[in-house]
């Protein structure tokens, strides 16, 4: 009795206890209005249905099948009537921002896969119908198209941005660019975001020692740094020789702790085995002498 | 002569007592394994482990069964290598403990696991650098040992009950015939028996000390608060020793009792057996010492919010139930020599036993509650440890095991050495008939 009294003693002062109040997610206006600027089709629901499944099912489970995992504050199913009014803005903002133990997934998923998983969140909304995008563009900002060259005699990576109107495309002026580095986690920025010139273009040089692949290969992107949401997102990358060729084994490749078994340090494996051995040897040593007794007759 | 052989064989039968409590342990197994059945199907959910919290219960209980079945090592080994006499009639109930703790304790760590049917896999896909393969090794090497040390000493047993007991149920017969393997006491049997046993007595300290040193190892070789200490080998294994004494001093108690044996478990043997009682768990106080006072001197932050919790915090009761009541107060009682008569020590024990158990939960679950990094937006049950009914159940699966074992084995065979005893008063236990 007491010792169940122990046990139970923990929950009961934390069932007393009462749970901090979850801060709620704000979508600030200017965000609300964002659109997507094609039309939601099957195919795009698709390519959302591939993404949801590896990026959010773990936590919001499968639409309408209220699977969600059992974490506080709780994911819900994202079908539900109150994901479903929102306005395609404010799942935008959700998803872009995250909101802990969400993800952000600002730099995980490029816009056009934000939006294809909306579209494919839409397919369960019932009574949901699409902001016409064309209606919609002319009041949402430009739309930019990034290209990216480099020069390795002068060390410089340049980015040029046009802006695609009606008229056809123009060069972008006073866009700012950032420049960054694709490492093992995430993105390395290269240097500061700089404006493009009146005709469009930024140039950006890279250091001499930055560390690339055995052959030097380095991927390298560009997008336009936009916190105002004006411009559409525009991305480029691109893989250009521009690194010292680095070849550092993984961590994995030489005999270590750490190591997968076969490659275990040697004397790890000795010691083992030798141990093994000579106590089994003793051992087996032992049971045949001892059952070989059976032959050994009174004289 | 053969009153020794009766007074030491006359429990082997089956007799309605022994029907009683066997049935009961079954039915209480059945009702246990009904939880287990649960938990293969379920999976280990049903369970109060969580994500963070994932050793709770069963590896608590883990800790605490090879813990207990140390003490075979100490007895037979130690104390019997330098020469102490009266362990003699001891040796037995010892390596009983230790083949039934052992054996249970690899059971143990199977109900651990959320998909026992892939145990192999812990075989197949081993890395030499993981404690969790040193632990299978030595466990089940230790369990080899023991049971080789249980049962080559009754090898001469065996062939003088089975020519000289009348009374010997006739279906234990063939066994016996068995497993004495043509015992006719030769010189040269004696020679192999007697250097077997040697050589296995002394196999089995540093295999003894692997077990728990290892198994201590499986929290030490990590840094986490409450575990990243280099003390934790010898700390476990004294504490081993503490367990496992106790553990002897019951058995000796009912055995005793049970199968009248009161002439040769005597007051003597408690005493000494007090003693050692004593002797180990002012080791185990020293080591208890230092592993708190240690870092409670420096109190690294994450030492600071463990030791907290431990002394003040959610565990206090039950930290300063077991370090107080079992530990200190018993090692004060157990000085003084009334004290360590049979009843009152038994009773003692009893409670060291208990309190060595929660002790291991100690060890193991308010480190597993404090995690480095700060455990956030999980539901309430993941945050504190609760020990579920169907957990619980499974738990005390493993002790009727135990038990079960211990009764099977102290039930068909003597509980003493019979011709060892013999031998000691000068008898010769298979051709004469004096006594
Ligand atoms: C680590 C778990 C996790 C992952 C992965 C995750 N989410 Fe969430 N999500 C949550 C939680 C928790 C909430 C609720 C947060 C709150 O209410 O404070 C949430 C809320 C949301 C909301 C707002 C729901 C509402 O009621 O307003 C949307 C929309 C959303 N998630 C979409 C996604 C999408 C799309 C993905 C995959 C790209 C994703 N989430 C991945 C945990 C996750």
């Amino acid at each position: 009795m007491k010792k169940l009294f122990y046990i139970l003693l923990p929950v009961i002062i934390t069932t007393l206890r009462v749970e901090a109040q979850n801060p709620s997610w704000v979508v600030p206006d200017d965000q609300k209005g964002k659109i997507c600027l094609v039309r939601f089709t099957s195919d795009m629901a698709k390519q959302g249905e591939v993404i949801y499944l590896k990026n959010c099912q773990s936590c919001h489970g499968l639409p309408t099948k209220k699977n969600f995992a059992s974490i506080q504050p709780s994911p819900g199913d994202l079908s539900e009537n109150k994901v479903g009014t929102q306005k395609d803005g404010e799942l935008f903002y959700r998803i872009t921002t995250g909101k802990a133990p969400m993800p952000e997934f600002r730099n995980i998923l490029t816009e056009d896969e934000r939006w294809s998983v909306i579209s494919f969140l839409r397919s369960f909304h019932k009574g949901y119908v699409q902001p016409d995008p064309e209606k919609m563009a002319a009041s949402i900002g430009k739309r930019i198209k990034l290209s990216m060259t480099y020069d390795t005699v002068k060390r410089r990576i340049l980015v040029k941005a046009v802006e695609l109107t009606s008229d056809g495309p123009v060069p972008a002026k006073g866009a700012e660019i950032v420049v960054f580095v694709k490492r093992y986690f995430g993105n390395m920025q290269l240097t500061d975001p700089k404006p493009t010139s009146e005709n469009g273009y930024a140039g950006f040089e890279w250091p001499q020692d930055l560390p690339g692949d055995k052959s030097g290969n380095v991927i390298v992107g560009a997008r336009v740094n936009d916190p105002t949401g004006n411009m559409q997102e525009a991305i480029v990358s691109d893989t250009l020789a521009i690194g010292v060729p680095t070849n550092k084994p993984a961590l994995t490749d030489t005999r270590a702790m750490w190591s997968t078994r076969d490659k275990a340090p040697v004397w790890m494996i000795l010691i083992y085995t030798l141990a093994v051995i000579v106590v089994w040897y003793f051992i087996i040593y032992i049971l045949l002498s001892v059952v070989d007794m059976r032959k050994i007759k009174q004289v | 002569m053969d009153l020794i052989i009766s007074d030491l064989s006359h429990h082997i039968r089956l007799n309605k007592g022994f029907f009683l409590w066997m049935g009961f342990l079954v039915l209480a197994f059945l009702a246990c394994l009904f939880a287990y059945t649960r938990q293969l199907k379920y999976g280990l959910g049903v369970a109060g482990i969580r994500d963070y919290i994932s050793w709770g219960l069963y590896i608590s209980n883990f800790v605490f069964f090879v813990a207990s079945s140390l003490i075979g090592m100490l007895i037979s080994a130690v104390l019997g290598l330098i020469g102490m006499k009266w362990v003699q009639p001891i040796t037995r109930i010892a390596e009983t403990i230790a083949v039934a703790f052992a054996a249970v304790a690899g059971l143990v760590i199977v109900m651990d696991m959320g998909r026992p049917e892939r145990l192999a896999y812990v075989f197949l896909y081993a890395r030499f650098q993981s404690p969790i393969l040193w632990d299978v090794t030595v466990i089940t090497t230790y369990f080899v040992i023991s049971l080789m040390l249980l049962m080559l000493p009754m090898i001469p047993d065996m062939a003088v009950l089975y020519k000289r007991y009348g009374s010997l149920p006739s279906w234990l017969k063939p066994v016996y015939k068995v497993l004495s393997l043509n015992w006719t006491d030769h010189p040269e049997q004696n020679r192999i028996i007697h250097r077997s046993i040697y050589i296995l007595l002394i196999l089995i300290i540093p295999a003894a000390l692997s077990i728990h040193t290892v198994t201590s190892w499986l929290f030490a070789l990590t840094v986490r608060p409450g575990w990243d200490s280099t003390i934790f080998g010898p700390y476990f294994v004294s504490g081993a020793f503490v367990a496992g004494s106790a553990a002897v001093i019951i058995a000796m108690f009912f055995f005793r009792k049970n199968y009248r044996l009161k002439d040769y478990l005597t007051d003597l043997h408690f005493n000494n057996m007090g003693k050692v009682l004593v002797l180990v768990a002012f080791v185990y106080l020293y080591f208890n010492i230092n592993e708190y006072l240690v870092p409670g001197y420096k109190l690294k932050r994450a030492d600071a919010i463990h030791l907290r919790e431990l002394m003040s915090g959610h565990f206090a009761v039950m930290f300063w139930l077991v370090q107080v009541g079992g530990l200190l107060i018993p090692i004060v009682l157990m000085l003084f020599r009334k004290m360590r008569k049979p009843l009152p020590l038994t009773l003692i024990s009893v409670v060291v036993l208990i309190a060595a158990w929660f002790k291991r939960y100690l060890i193991v679950v308010p480190t597993m509650a404090h995690p480095f990094l700060p455990i956030q937006h999980v539901p309430d049950n993941f945050k504190i440890y609760t020990p579920t009914l169907t957990e619980i159940a499974i738990t005390l699966l493993s002790f009727i095991l135990v038990l079960i074992i211990i009764t099977l084995i102290s039930k068909f065979f003597p509980v003493i050495p019979v011709v060892e005893t013999a031998k000691e008063k000068g008898l010769d236990p298979l051709k004469s008939n004096e006594s």
